[in-house]
């Protein structure tokens, strides 16, 4: 009896929690257009950094009152993204913003989207389909970038590691690339190692750990992403001062670029990041194509980046905040793309005021 | 079971009789650096039953296993018709016409009879696919033309019962009709009505000239069908006979004479306070509303539990151990009430079970683990400090119950797998002397187990009772029951019908307890 | 031959079972494919949920699209997931799925297009190539008594890695005749394909093999003692298994439309959700590939039915695991009260 009781309660209690999930989480109005984000994977804090900036801009102007957005996850799994887009072409919706569980997996799907006149917007990790709208970064420049860093500190002479990303992907392919044009072109530059941090601090460091010790003495460090992670294992093994870094955008990393410096250490370093504020030029994309105030062209915006002469803190910088966050959500400075809060990338919530995407001119 | 009848067989053996279907020339097989067989040598000829005894151990089971397929021999020949052969597998020495019922059952579980049945010859339609719903009416003819209509072609053999599924396996043999049949204790799960059907399809199958060659315990079948005897002791044989008594087949088997089979039992105890009390129980097999039962167990008491299988006596040994099926019911144990709901509350009550379980592979006993860890798990706790096992005590306690119950094993640390069956029963009381269970409930523990060491346990019982202990004893041998219990009960559809006590208490007694108001068409049975 | 005896007659039934009562042939019917039942019941449900979600939503029934878009996304789950039910019917499991598939999909992509000879040529090899692919794994268990999980582990990194070297990075393109043969965006005819692998399991289950099959993955020691060659019933079925496998990368290309070399690996894990989803038992010997190409249909409608309950993303794998875990459960269930039933 007592049994059953607990067994209807439990079957009520998650009948509750169906019914509150289920709420719906937009409210129709009629003159609103429908946007869609399909993310294919919320497991890092990048991607959340993203989403909850997608969810804070829909809660400001302009797009509060013109946008009727809606988002959904996918576990990395192409085939449950790709029923999901199937779900938002049955549900119609005006414009689809998709960050790619693969660069390929999705173009069967996203071309019958076409088809139906649904306008995709694909970004960060975009498709190749040809009828998808591209908003990214340069990513064969990114890996250019902090190479040049390098070699201007080292004044073309010295050893250098290259931690690298997830092999298999255009994003490691392109930075990997894009490092190597430069180091061809300055011979004196000695790529001792190049080994996969897999964009994550931890096993950065892991990996860096086991390969210090037979290492000579390193110059520079080239870092895809982990970059904080790479720094500890320096300091772990005792290679202090740390040699002059380029990196992500890693908050931890940027702490070392601070003039005060972190866990006693200071870094000369280049910080370049993948914005999670892609998402935001996206929708703006998606919003002005809609109503035709832009062309339906591919954009690429420039990186937000910081040195140490640059870093700030409160702006690209926190002290209080945990080392794995990307201090890049927001740009600076006077050409910026789109300036918004912190609070907006660590809980979703709108910041005061309206959003302004400045998008590369028509 | 009749005790030591000299005639052997009702078919006299031709006293030249034709060359061997089937023999082994001083065959050898060792497993592990242990001498299975040594230099046995064995032949059966065409048409005739020829039954192969010994105690457990003594390579009956390896010798069948080699004339079968399933082993290869180390050393030695085996011969079919005269020539030299070496089989494969099982599957090998099937094609030359030897079928073989192992001891360990075949059956496919989650399988329907009729596909256990006609494995490899079922029906087939175009591309030689089987015709799925033509299996069970060609299995229901052919179950029908072996004489057996009570299984379910359409049942899986997981849902069909022990001793069903050991005359399927033993049709599935016949129905390809051998030329020698192998048969490992064909009878051990069975009732003496099932004996009958097996040794009509025996005879059968001897009156058409087949090579029969086959294991059991029970003196009396042996006897009542077996045209020839050969005894294996030690891994080789001792003999072949055409008529030997009991007594002497005994001696033989062990090398020494067992001189009374039944120990002379402790005084029956005086009736003050009981150990243990059982009211108001009901079993699964009657009806709702029905009365319950209950008895009661005198300290120093061996309180028999009979009747035909299936009656219930599974359930309540099971449920008296806590497990689901019996409906709880009042249960005192030295006057005062326990609650059993699980095993661990019998243990806690003092009462231990040893129970041979139905398919042979044990039950409670963990196989791989030594001797030593199978005796000292329930009481592991009172033998470790914070977690920690004392070694010594373990190692002390261990070795005195080896001794006194005469556990044959090297040594403690010998895997109980390892063991005889009747040492593997042995090690089982042991547990529960060690937890100190006062009340021991023992299931068929001897069953398949060989005659001396079924002695033994006799001994050991009678002991126990001796010593004031209360057992309550199930056994399927109603011989056992009349001579070794103080009182017997006999249960019949989940209920006592009988309780037995000396002088009414024989054999024959307990059988016609077990009978009386049985199903309706039973004459044939008597 | 007269008999000397009586027959065992069902009267002298020595079981407490009363005498000659049988359970009619629909109970054994029932009782024996509850599992198969049980995954098709909640296939049906799902779909009778979702169709209400959809309606309520969107104001209309599910067409055209939304049919063939979960028919045409389902198939390389449905393929893989009727390749592992093979494997788990002999009592094994196969991790090196998402490998073949990476693989097949990867060598899809690079070396399909091409005139229609061309492309059923390259499919064959393909489909050849999955054939290896289980053969190797096969082979291992088979002939190596090694362990099914360990070698299927290893397997899949090596599969894995073939793949990357095919296809370094995602590319490739397969072209829109061989995609509107296989996954016809247009409408549902790669149920089609479904029905073939239906029937193509409705034959094996009554050929030798699919007896072997059931046979070893029941009792390997009792199978050999009847005479059933357990290996090589082995390698058969895991070289099957690799060619569904395959066949599932293909699909995969065709409704991508190009390759990736790593969106094979989810269904290492989603084949065997299906399959047990499917009601095809772990242990082995019990299933059917019928159940396991419906769970994967249960799989997509569930995805399926979060997308229009709106369900927050936050929780999206959440209630897909719920909803695993209920599926699993009521299987459950349901097995044990049939079997009191008894």
């Amino acid at each position: 009896m007592q049994n059953k009781l607990a067994r209807r309660t439990l079957l009520a209690a998650s009948g509750a929690g169906l019914i509150a999930a289920a709420r719906p989480i937009r409210a129709r109005a009629a003159a609103k257009v429908k946007i869609a984000l399909s993310n294919s994977y919320i497991g890092n804090k990048w991607r959340i950094e993203m989403e909850n900036l997608y969810k804070a801009a829909l809660e400001m102007e302009p797009y509060k009152s013109q946008v009727d957005g809606t988002w959904f996850n996918s576990g990395n799994n192409v085939s449950e993204e790709s029923q999901q887009i199937a779900g938002l072409i049955g549900e119609r919706v005006d414009a689809i913003l998709v960050d790619a569980a693969s660069p390929t997996g999705l173009n069967g799907i996203l071309g019958q989207a076409n088809a139906r006149g649904i306008l995709v917007v694909s970004y960060d990790n975009v498709v190749t389909a040809p009828s998808a709208i591209k908003v990214n970064t340069d990513q064969f420049a990114f890996g250019k970038q902090l190479a040049e860093f390098l070699v201007k500190k080292l004044n073309g002479h010295g050893n250098v590691i290259m931690v690298t990303g997830v092999a298999g992907t255009f994003v490691d392919q392109q930075r990997n690339a894009g490092a190597d044009s430069i180091w061809k072109a300055n011979s004196g530059i000695k790529v001792v190692n190049r080994y996969t941090g897999m964009w994550d601090s931890a096993t950065a460091e892991r990996n860096t750990a086991a390969i210090l010790p037979s290492l000579p003495k390193i110059d520079g460090i080239w870092c895809q992403g982990g970059t904080d992670g790479v720094l500890k294992a320096f300091i772990a093994a005792k290679r202090t001062p740390l040699p002059p870094t380029a990196g992500e955008a890693e908050n931890g990393f940027r702490k070392f670029m601070m003039p005060a410096g972190y866990m006693g250490q200071h870094v000369d370093g280049l910080s370049i990041g993948q914005p999670p504020y892609l998402v935001l030029v996206s929708l703006e994309l998606a919003r002005r194509i809609l109503n035709k105030t832009y062309p339906r062209k591919n954009i690429t915006i420039p990186f937000p980046f910081v040195t140490s002469e640059t870093v700030k803190v409160g702006e690209t910088v926190f002290p209080n905040l945990p080392d794995s966050f990307f201090a890049d959500f927001t740009d600076s400075g006077p050409n910026a793309t789109v300036k918004i809060c912190v609070d907006a990338a660590l809980t979703g919530k709108p910041c005061p005021g309206s959003l302004a995407v400045h998008l590369p001119a028509a | 079971m009749s005790a030591g009848s000299a005639a052997v067989g009702d078919n006299p053996p031709a006293a030249s009789g034709p060359a061997a279907a089937i023999a082994a020339q001083r065959v050898g097989k060792s497993f592990g650096g242990v001498e299975a067989l040594r230099a046995a040598s064995f032949a059966a000829r065409p048409g005739e039953v020829h039954a192969l005894v010994g105690e457990n151990g003594a390579g009956k089971s390896t010798l069948i296993k080699i004339m079968g397929g399933r082993l290869a021999p180390d050393s030695g020949t085996l011969l079919l018709d005269g020539r030299s052969v070496r089989f494969a597998g099982p599957a090998e020495a099937a094609r030359r016409g030897i079928g073989t019922v192992f001891q360990e059952l075949t059956l496919l579980p989650w399988m329907s009879v009729a596909e256990n049945l006609l494995i490899g010859r079922e029906p087939r339609a175009a591309l030689g696919l089987i015709r799925r719903a033509a299996l069970a009416p060609e299995a229901e003819a052919v179950l029908a033309g072996l004489g057996i209509t009570h299984i379910d072609p359409r049942a899986l053999a997981a849902e069909i019962s022990l001793a069903e599924r050991q005359i399927i396996e033993i049709a599935r043999v016949i129905l390809r009709v051998p030329r020698i049949l192998l048969l490992d204790e064909p009878s051990s799960s069975l009732v003496e009505r099932e004996v009958t059907w097996l040794f009509a399809r025996i005879r059968e199958l001897r009156a058409a000239g087949t090579a029969i060659v086959f294991t059991s315990h029970r003196w009396n079948e042996i006897t009542s069908i077996a045209d020839r005897i050969t005894i294996f002791r030690n891994g080789a044989e001792v003999g072949t006979f055409s008529g030997i008594d009991e007594a002497e087949a005994i001696t033989l088997m062990t090398g020494r004479r067992v001189e009374a089979r039944y120990p002379a039992l402790p005084a029956a105890p005086a009736a003050e306070r009981p150990a243990f009390e059982l009211a108001g129980a009901t079993l699964g097999a009657t009806q709702d509303g029905a009365p319950g039962f209950g008895f009661s167990l005198a300290w120093g008491e061996i309180l028999g539990v009979g009747g035909l299988a299936g009656q219930g006596h599974r359930e309540l040994f099971l449920g008296l151990f806590g497990a689901p099926p019996f409906r709880r019911s009042a249960i005192r144990v030295d006057g005062r009430p326990v609650r059993i709901a699980r095993p661990a509350d019998a243990i806690h009550a003092g009462l231990g079970i040893a129970l041979v379980p139905e398919d042979r592979k044990s039950e409670g006993l963990l196989l791989p683990l030594p001797v030593r860890d199978n005796l000292t798990l329930p009481i592991l706790s009172r033998l470790s400090i914070g977690g920690v096992i004392r070694g010594g005590a373990e190692r002390r306690m261990t070795r005195e119950i080896i001794t006194s119950l005469g556990i044959r094993t090297p040594s403690a640390a010998q895997p109980v797998g390892a063991l005889s069956g009747g040492n593997q029963q042995k090690v089982l009381v042991g547990r529960w002397l060690l937890a100190e269970s006062r009340i021991l409930l023992l299931y068929d523990v001897t069953r398949g187990v060989d005659i001396a060491t079924k002695h033994e346990l006799y001994e050991l019982m009678a002991r126990l009772a001796g010593e004031g202990r209360a057992i309550l004893f199930y056994s399927s041998d109603t011989e056992e029951l009349a001579r070794l219990c103080h009182r017997v009960l006999v249960l019949r559809q989940g209920r006592i019908a009988a309780s037995l006590a000396p002088p009414a208490l024989d054999a024959e007694a307990i059988v016609a307890a077990a009978m009386r108001e049985a199903p309706p068409p039973a004459a044939h049975a008597a | 031959m007269p008999r000397e005896s009586p027959d065992l007659a069902p009267a002298g039934a020595p079981d407490d079972e009363p005498a000659g009562t049988r359970r009619p042939r629909a109970a054994h019917i029932i009782g024996q494919n509850i599992g198969l039942i049980l995954a098709l019941s909640i296939l049906l449900v799902s779909v009778v949920v979702f169709t209400g979600l959809f309606a309520f939503e969107q104001r209309r029934l599910p067409g055209n699209f939304e049919i063939t878009s979960s028919v045409n996304n389902t198939m390389p789950l449905a393929l893989a997931a009727s390749g592992q039910t093979l494997v788990v019917l002999t009592r094994g499991i196969d991790l090196s799925v998402g490998g073949v598939i990476d693989l097949t999909n990867a060598l899809a992509a690079i070396f399909l297009a091409g005139s229609v000879l061309h492309m059923i040529v390259v499919s064959a090899l393909i489909l050849l190539v999955g054939a290896a692919a289980g053969l190797l794994n096969g082979l291992l268990v088979g002939l190596g008594r090694l362990q099914p999980i360990v070698v299927t582990l290893a397997t899949l990194s090596i599969f894995q890695g073939l793949a990357i070297r095919v296809l370094p990075q995602p590319g490739g393109s397969v072209p829109t005749g061989y995609t509107a043969v296989l996954v016809n965006p247009n409408a549902p005819s790669a149920l089609l394909f479904v029905g073939l692998a239906v029937l193509g399991w409705m034959a094996l289950r009554r050929s030798r093999l699919g007896v072997a099959i059931f046979a070893i993955g029941n009792d390997e020691q009792a199978a050999i003692t009847l005479g059933i060659r357990a290996q090589r019933t082995k390698i058969i079925a895991y070289t099957l298994s690799g060619v569904l496998y395959a066949a599932g990368g293909l699909f995969l290309a065709a409704s991508a439309t190009s390759g990736d070399a790593t969106t094979g690996d989810v269904y290492t894990l989603t084949s065997i959700v299906a399959v047990v989803l499917g009601g095809v038992s772990l242990f082995g010997g019990r299933g059917s590939a019928i159940g396991a190409i419906g769970g994967a249909f249960i799989t997509t409608m569930i995805v399926n039915i979060l997308f229009f309950a709106h369900i927050d993303p936050l929780y999206q794998s959440f209630y897909e695991g719920l909803f695993l875990v209920i599926a699993v459960v009521l299987g459950a269930a349901v097995g044990r009260l049939a079997r009191r039933a008894r």
